[in-house]
């Protein structure tokens, strides 16, 4: 405690280095495995919008739509990995400020399904700001607790970060969105375990989540939630109802078999077997139609992907890295299993994106300027080593 | 706590945390992993049948229609099963589809054009079956449906569709089925009509359509995901087949009507014309004919898109049913009207001497008549036998323009008959009222004139003016015109039998009608009609020559050819006098140009048919100036 370092980086220093020596520091793996999970998101997009009966390059189509997204992204990581991670952590509150502004302009002007504000039209574009509020919480709450190493076994500091949540989660819960507000308790519990917080308090907390379960379900659930939660704890009688989508996603994912149907030879989904396919069950489509085989393929690069950013995590110098790594990989994992569970019928429906493959621009873009801030942070190290 | 100097603080990192957290993401995977190979590989076939056929969907049961006898019990339409091909646009990728339908237009013989119409037009949604090839031939119905993948979303069912027995002889009358529309099938969705139903589109499968369909069952149905059936699960409601029609349409009779109606028409020409026989005891139709005519059976086998626009195209119009469906001037058969009227108003009686001449004068206007040197003094029976201009312009004249259309009205003139075949036309009876609401202008006393020999504003439909004359031939009883006589439930009993119903009795004594009758009859006596006279038969009737649309170089008129005539209950021995006729008979023949009265040959020639009369009396039609008679 309290000895400096023997190679102090310097902003200075930073300057000096060549570009070279930053390249090496990049972290290629991470990029080729989140841009293969994107081509996977584009191949089930292409096969959605074939099977609409569109050409793929019709404008307007999922795919179309898809590529425009994947080149927004694309610039919005390079954009990330040139910012200079640091005025992160300088800007933190402004950026909790914004996060808070754009969901309570979602509420304001927002969009949505059968009285939901989830989406905010600019133009022809439509954004989902709750994703990019993910992402600004992860900012948030690594700038929090990355500030607060060595303070973590007090309960203090893990109220604070508790505290931190609540805004958005509120906003986020309004809206009404369950999906996104586990994922930002998601997000808190996967990075108050990485910061090292004392177990104690961590299991007191869990207590008090999990006795406050019965007063969340009797006042801020609504109807819909409630039956989508009690059709996945009884799926069977209730086929027609809520637990349809459940029912014909499990009977898609399980005719693809081993090796699939291949590409654009799924079920349509003008059949109506199954329901918002482009959306948060596109992972039935994938299963449908590239297989088993096709699944552990895009199982494996998430978890190449989890192990990349837990590495990158693992070798910053700098406890926002680590705590930044911490967040976006609990995040991902979070949204992973929870919609992947979703679709394979062990977890409850709660309209959670499966990171790079749901068709969702905002999704997409979120998840890239994370990456970039990632790699921003790899190569703004003082030394590479490895 | 290690801080670096430019503020970074250097993390506390605990290999434990990162190991669990990389156990809990390990452990995470392996279970989505575990459930997916249990989903996709232990149970893969299950899973791939159930997809397979995981559509049970509640499906209607059609029900046999209800089929048509004439009057003495033939069969005049029946339920043949018959190959129909159909598409769920859904399940028919758009990428494919142009090659599709190329295809299905080789092995059908239907346009790709009226295929793609077909297509585009469905009434219902994606989903629902849109029929393309009406009665397609077992071999190719054979090979569309083994295609299989090869014509995705096509599917072959077998249906029951409509024949026709006698084809274009009944066309106008029984109408035809056919594929329901979008606006039928908005109104109708809620009573059990399917987006591939068939409907009566016009006719009296039209009209008769909810006796005639019967009630749809329905059945629990287990489809797999292109929409094939796979089996039966359970039936929930039987169907019920629907009840049938005897009319009162007499074959023969409307093999003569038509036989009679052809000949006139091949003799000189004539593009249009229609024949009625009736009963004026009961307002049965038994024979009714429109000519041209189309082929009903087209229809029922799916008419292509060509087709149609040639019978839409023909400037007779095929579709139409000049009987019921038309309006045309009624010329000199509307004396009935102006006479009958005179009389029963007291402006003259059966025996009051009237004045004839060869025109009369209104201001500076000279009103003609047909016969420019007049009759001299004559009564009803010389006005009406001779059909003498002037003397009706006379009778018109002291009726008045609204008397008169009392009176047109009392005949059943100006309002639809209510006979039982869909879209039937009103007419024209003008009066003052009418005029003022019409042109805003009062009638001028050469239009009364005018109206008074069934020229200027009236118009008639042919079925309109069989039925005044029906009423004059029964006494004064105007009936609903109507072809069908009983209903008859599937099992042979009669559900419900059509009674003749009165639409009002003609508001005029007994003795004035049978004044009319005679007149009628004087027609025939005084040689108006010729040899119609000399026929073993006893006809009372009258005959009509009505001007129409633009005067030709020499300023003669086109004209229409009518006769309207009856038998008493005896033909060969009874009399006017009574009421008992059992038979009326209209022919009316449009733009005839025959210089004698085309309708009163027809007549004529169905009289000789119907009544088995071997002799011919059939003058032969030439062409030429109507002037010569009226």
């Amino acid at each position: 405690m309290g000895v400096i370092r023997a190679e102090p980086a310097r902003v200075t220093d930073w300057a000096a280095k060549s570009v070279g020596l930053a390249w090496r520091a990049f972290d290629w793996q991470l990029l080729v495995y989140a841009a293969l999970l994107g081509a996977i998101g584009l191949a089930m997009a292409y096969t959605n919008s074939v099977e609409d009966g569109k050409l793929p390059l019709e404008a307007g189509t999922t795919f179309t739509r898809g590529l425009m997204w994947a080149v927004i992204a694309v610039v919005a990581y390079v954009l990330a990995t040139a910012f200079d991670y640091r005025w992160l952590k300088t800007l933190a509150w402004p950026i909790y400020a914004f996060q808070l502004g754009l969901l309570v302009m979602t509420l304001a002007i927002g969009d949505g399904v059968g009285g939901a504000a989830r989406w905010v039209s600019v133009g022809p574009f439509t954004f989902q700001f709750s994703e990019l509020a993910k992402v600004l919480m992860i900012i948030v709450l690594a700038n929090y607790l990355g500030a607060r190493q060595g303070q973590l076994d007090s309960i203090g500091s893990i109220l604070g970060a508790c505290v931190l949540i609540v805004p958005p989660l509120a906003l986020v819960m309004l809206q009404p969105d369950l999906g996104t507000s586990l994922v930002f308790g998601g997000i808190l519990v996967g990075m108050l375990w990485m910061s090292g917080a004392s177990l104690k308090w961590l299991l007191a907390l869990g207590a008090a989540v999990i006795a406050m379960i019965p007063l969340a379900w009797t006042y801020l659930l609504r109807d819909y939630q409630k039956a989508r939660l009690d059709s996945f704890l009884n799926p069977s009688p209730d086929v027609q109802g809520a637990g349809y989508q459940l029912y014909q996603a499990q009977i898609s994912v399980g005719s693809g078999g081993l090796l699939g149907k291949g590409l654009t030879n799924g079920t349509p989904a003008q059949s109506g077997f199954l329901p918002v396919q482009t959306t948060d069950f596109v992972f039935a489509k994938l299963a449908e139609e590239l297989g088993f085989l096709g699944a552990m393929v895009t199982f494996l690069l998430f978890v190449l992907l989890l192990w990349r950013i837990l590495a990158d995590g693992w070798r910053s110098r700098d406890a926002f890295g680590t705590m930044f790594a911490a967040g976006l990989a609990s995040m991902i994992l979070f949204q992973l299993i929870v919609n992947v569970g979703m679709v394979l019928g062990v977890m409850p429906i709660t309209g959670i994106p499966l990171p790079f493959v749901t068709h969702g621009g905002a999704s997409l873009v979120s998840l890239a300027i994370a990456l970039g801030i990632m790699q921003s942070v790899n190569i703004r190290q003082s030394k590479a080593e490895w | 706590m290690n801080t670096y100097v430019d503020g970074r603080v250097e993390p506390s990192k605990r290999l434990s945390r990162f190991l669990v957290f990389a156990l809990i993401a390990i452990i995470g995977v392996s279970g989505l992993t575990a459930r997916l190979f249990y989903l996709q590989v232990s149970n893969g076939t299950r899973y791939a049948t159930l997809s397979a056929q995981n559509r049970s969907v509640i499906e209607a049961i059609t029900s046999p229609r209800g089929v048509m006898y004439d009057r003495n019990g033939r069969v005049l339409v029946t339920n043949v099963p018959t190959y129909t091909v159909k598409v769920r646009p859904s399940d028919l990728p758009q990428s494919r589809r142009a090659e599709v339908v190329q295809r299905l237009a080789a092995l059908t013989g239907v346009d790709a054009a009226d295929i793609n119409t077909s297509i585009d037009s469905n009434p219902g949604s994606s989903f629902d079956l849109v029929r393309v090839a009406d009665d397609v031939d077992k071999a190719t119905a054979l090979l569309i449906a083994e295609a299989g993948t090869d014509l995705p979303g096509v599917e072959v069912v077998v249906e029951a569709r409509r024949q026709y027995a006698d084809g274009p002889l009944m066309s106008q009358l029984l109408g035809y089925t056919g594929p329901i529309s979008a606006d039928q099938l908005a109104a109708l969705r809620s009573s059990g009509y399917l987006p591939d139903d068939l409907i009566g589109k016009t006719g009296l499968e039209a009209t008769y359509e909810q006796e005639l369909r019967g009630t749809y069952g329905s059945e629990s149905v287990e489809r797999d995901a292109s929409g094939r059936r796979l089996q039966v699960l359970q039936t929930i409601s039987e169907p019920q087949a629907g009840d049938s029609l005897q009319l009162t349409i007499d074959t023969r009779a409307q093999k003569d009507a038509e036989k009679a109606l052809k000949w006139a028409m091949g003799e000189v020409g004539i593009k249009r014309g229609t024949v009625i026989a009736m009963n004026p005891q009961n307002g049965e139709i038994l024979a009714m004919v429109s000519l041209p005519t189309y082929d009903n059976n087209q229809f029922a086998r799916g008419i292509s898109n060509k087709e149609y626009a040639k019978l839409l195209a023909n400037p007779d119009k095929p579709l139409i049913n000049h009987a019921t469906q038309a309006w045309y001037p009624p010329g000199s058969t509307y004396k009935l009207v102006t006479g009958t009227g005179a009389i029963a108003d007291g402006k003259v009686t059966a025996t009051t001497k009237v004045a004839t001449k060869g025109y009369l004068t209104l201001g500076a206007t000279k009103f003609y008549d047909w016969n420019h040197r007049g009759f001299g003094p004559c009564d009803i029976y010389c006005g009406f036998g001779h059909s003498s201009d002037t003397y009706f312009f006379t009778l018109a004249g002291k009726l008045g323009i609204d008397r008169l259309a009392y009176w047109a009205k009392q005949f059943g003139f100006g309002s639809p008959t209510g006979i039982d075949l869909p879209g039937e036309v009103g007419g024209i009876v003008p009066s003052n009222q009418w005029k003022q609401d019409t042109y805003g202008a009062e009638i001028f006393p050469g239009e009364t004139f005018q109206a008074g020999i069934g020229q200027g504003y009236d118009v008639v439909t042919p079925i309109q003016l069989i039925n005044a004359y029906a009423a004059l031939a029964n006494g004064g009883t105007l009936y609903e015109p109507h072809l069908v006589k009983d209903i008859i439930g599937p099992d042979g009993q009669v559900v419900r039998a059509i009674e003749p119903t009165v639409l009002h009795k003609v508001n005029v004594k007994a003795s004035v009608l049978k004044t009319m009758r005679n007149a009628a009859r004087s027609v025939v006596t005084l040689r108006h009609t010729y040899n119609l006279v000399d026929l073993p038969i006893k006809i009372a009737g009258k005959s009509g020559t009505a001007e129409f649309g633009i005067k030709d170089s020499q300023g003669r008129l086109p004209f229409h050819s009518w006769f309207v005539g009856f038998t008493p209950g005896d033909p060969y021995h009874g009399s006017f006098d009574k009421t008992d006729s059992k038979l009326v008979v209209l022919a009316f023949a449009y733009d005839s140009r025959t210089k004698s009265n085309a309708g009163t040959e027809i007549v004529k020639y169905f009289m000789q048919l119907w009544y088995g009369i071997k002799k011919d009396y059939r003058n032969q039609l030439t062409i030429g100036n109507h002037y010569q008679s009226n």
